[in-house]
């Protein structure tokens, strides 16, 4: 496979308020490739997703991070959006007063504006989001409500599904560092992940545990923990991993 | 300034009713509130007020040259159907629409006709220094008495692109069992000028009244208004203002719940940037057993913005098994914005229900990086929030017409 480069994290060192929590951290993620970050709770799988997608609050020490061929660390978190990263988030926000059809308008627009693209008027924007819901099983009252105010977990990430599949990310990180996705939400979840990797797009799994990658097959799974990759194989690895548990597992790696 | 308001008092008029209204306000008015006055101890109006903006309205319209008026106000049209009334610098346009169960005239007709004499200043001048100043001057406003449910929402204009101070007087009688919506918009342009009204508003037994209001007065303007409602048994009382405009604004809701029953609703929003002084007070008075007041503010300061909040519930000796709830919330978006808030509940009776409570912060960092790791640029994701905070003081409005006036915040 000769497929091109998506995201190059090179010598990543990052924290939070003083505190290193990602250290020399390394990976490449090329086109068409789905992989899989697995570790300890509390390790910091998800501060790498936050510093990915420029959440304020994380410094970044030291590092490189190349994603599609521009520098992503010197990108505000809305062009690092619009260049085509997305955050399955763990715990969506509930957004009070904002009506979840606006905000995905806006959200839609903003994208297009930023590839210079013509907005989407309103019928061609409903009959695109109608197309996409029915899919996922989300009713239009779903989508009458505000931003994700009063759904349950499982409604929350078939929204979130919904906005990354009208969003068409080139790279999608889905973290579940440590929420317990139910079996539905996961199907639902997953197989917009699915429907969505045309060859040309990648996907970053972050977990603690492997039952999201019996839905979603990983060609790479890494084992993160004192903030970097201390091993990295195929899918097998995950398997191992749940067998021996992480703490046998990395006393093993680290010998 | 207050000599020159003192020297221009009108001293006589063609109507005899007219000049003795005058007169009264006249006696009453003493001085303009300092802040040495509780009332306005927060509030600088004064301060705003300039030589410029002292000038005396004319009695017609400026702009009429042939009779008809062509300001920009009257070529604004609403994308609804209501019943209009357009004031242009303070004069009213004198062509009424006929509406089936509804009595208007203007101020003068009503006084001349003694239509007004049961209405007017049905409260205490002294302790109200700018109705007062109101009465002194008043020559212009409406009087509409409403006797059954009115099919659409009637809707007052008000326009000024002129230096000059108008005070208008309203009265608003809804009479037993009648309904209606009556909006208020102000606008203006870059002109200075000092806008002062008063609303006197009767509702009857079992009658209903939904008032709203959005001040979006010129950004040079002074904007003082005050609405006095009182409410009879089983009477409703619904109101929301949004102020956005004005250099320096005041809307002040006085609102009596004398007789059992009687409910209001008392919600705004105030929405101040750049050196913007906005002013909400409120005055729930419950004056009799099992009345009800419920009051949502929501206000927004940015840059050297300085947002005022005064809100009172008075509870009077008898007046039990009443419920008065008020709550406040602001978001101050810069570190110059400057926010005075006053709760106040006066409580003389047992076995009541009351709360008040305010709370002031910034936006939610969660809220916004949510909406920015969606593509959404900074600067709309806030203006998002913010009209999503400001909406919870008006998302109850039924009229989807009227909400969507609120609705465009720019």
């Amino acid at each position: 496979m000769t497929n091109k480069p998506i995201l190059e994290i090179k010598n990543l060192c990052a924290g939070v308020a003083g505190k290193e929590i990602i250290k020399n951290f390394n990976l490449s993620i090329n086109e068409g490739e789905v992989h899989a970050i697995m570790g300890p709770n509390g390790a910091g799988k998800s501060t790498l997703s936050h510093v990915l997608t420029g959440k304020p609050g994380y410094d970044v020490r030291a590092g490189q991070v190349v994603f599609n061929g521009k520098n992503l660390l010197d990108l505000s978190v809305e062009d690092r959006a619009n260049e085509g990263l997305f955050l399955i988030m763990q715990y969506p926000v509930e957004i009070s007063g904002v009506p979840f059809m606006s905000f995905l308008k806006h959200a839609l627009n903003a994208k297009r504006k930023y590839l210079g693209d013509k907005e989407l008027d309103a019928p061609a924007f409903m009959k695109l989001v109608r197309e996409e819901a029915q899919k996922l099983g989300i009713n239009s009252d779903m989508l009458k409500r505000a931003v994700n105010v009063g759904f349950s977990g499982g409604e929350k990430k078939r929204m979130e599904t919904l906005q990354m599949a009208l969003l068409r990310p080139s790279l999608a990180i889905l973290d579940e560092a440590d929420s317990g996705l139910d079996i539905d939400a996961l199907k639902v979840v997953s197989q917009g992940i699915n429907d969505l990797n045309d060859g040309k797009r990648a996907l970053l799994l972050i977990t603690h545990h492997q039952d999201l990658l019996e839905y979603i097959k990983p060609d790479f799974v890494h084992v993160f923990a004192d903030g970097h990759i201390i091993k990295t194989g195929d899918k097998n690895l995950a398997l191992e991993l749940e067998a021996k548990g992480y703490a046998d597992f990395i006393k093993e790696a680290q010998c | 300034m207050l000599k020159i308001l003192l020297d221009h008092m009108p001293l006589e008029d063609d109507i005899p009713a007219l000049a003795a209204l005058h007169q009264k306000g006249r006696l009453a008015f003493k001085a303009l509130p300092d802040k040495k006055t509780e009332a306005y101890k927060y509030t600088d109006i004064q301060g705003a007020l300039t030589v410029a903006m002292l000038e005396r309205a004319k009695k017609t319209c400026i702009h009429a040259d042939d009779g008809m008026c062509h300001c920009h106000a009257h070529e604004k049209s609403l994308p609804f159907e209501a019943y209009e009334f357009h004031f242009c610098n303070g004069c009213l346009h004198k062509h009424f629409h006929f509406i089936e169960g509804v009595e208007v005239m203007s101020l003068r007709d009503a006084v001349k006709e003694h239509e007004a004499s049961r209405y007017i200043n049905k409260f205490d001048l002294e302790n109200y220094a700018f109705a007062a100043l109101n009465t002194a001057y008043a020559d212009e406003g409406l009087f509409i008495k409403i006797s059954q449910n009115i099919d659409r929402p009637i809707v007052l204009f008000y326009h000024h692109d002129t230096n000059l101070m108008s005070h208008i007087r309203n009265i608003i009688v809804l009479e037993k069992g009648a309904k209606a919506e009556v909006v208020e918009i102000y606008q203006g342009d870059e002109a200075a000028y000092f806008h002062n009204i008063v609303n006197e508003i009767f509702i009857s037994k079992d009658a209903l009244l939904r008032h709203y209001k959005l001040q979006n007065e010129g950004k040079s303007a002074v904007h003082v208004a005050l609405s006095n409602v009182q409410v009879k048994e089983g009477g409703v009382y619904e109101s929301f203002c949004l102020q956005k405009g004005a250099n320096a604004a005041r809307n002040e809701t006085h609102v009596f719940l004398k007789e059992q029953n009687a409910r209001a609703l008392v919600n705004a929003a105030y929405f101040g940037t750049k050196k913007q002084l906005i002013d909400t007070t409120t005055d729930i008075e419950h004056l009799s057993p099992l009345t009800n007041s419920n009051q949502i503010v929501r206000g927004v300061v940015s840059d050297k913005a300085h947002g005022v909040f005064q809100g009172k519930i008075h509870i009077f000796p008898h007046a039990v098994q009443t419920e008065g709830y008020q709550i406040h919330k602001a978001l101050m978006l810069s570190d110059d914005a400057l926010l005075d808030v006053k709760p106040a509940l006066e409580i003389f009776a047992d076995d009541v229900k009351c709360s008040h409570g305010s709370t002031c912060g910034d936006l939610n960092e969660d809220e916004l990086f949510y909406l920015r790791s969606r593509g959404i640029a900074e600067d709309e994701a806030r203006q998002i929030l913010i009209k999503a905070f400001l909406c919870a003081a008006f998302d109850d409005i039924e009229n989807q017409d009227i909400k969507n006036l609120f609705d465009a915040l720019k």
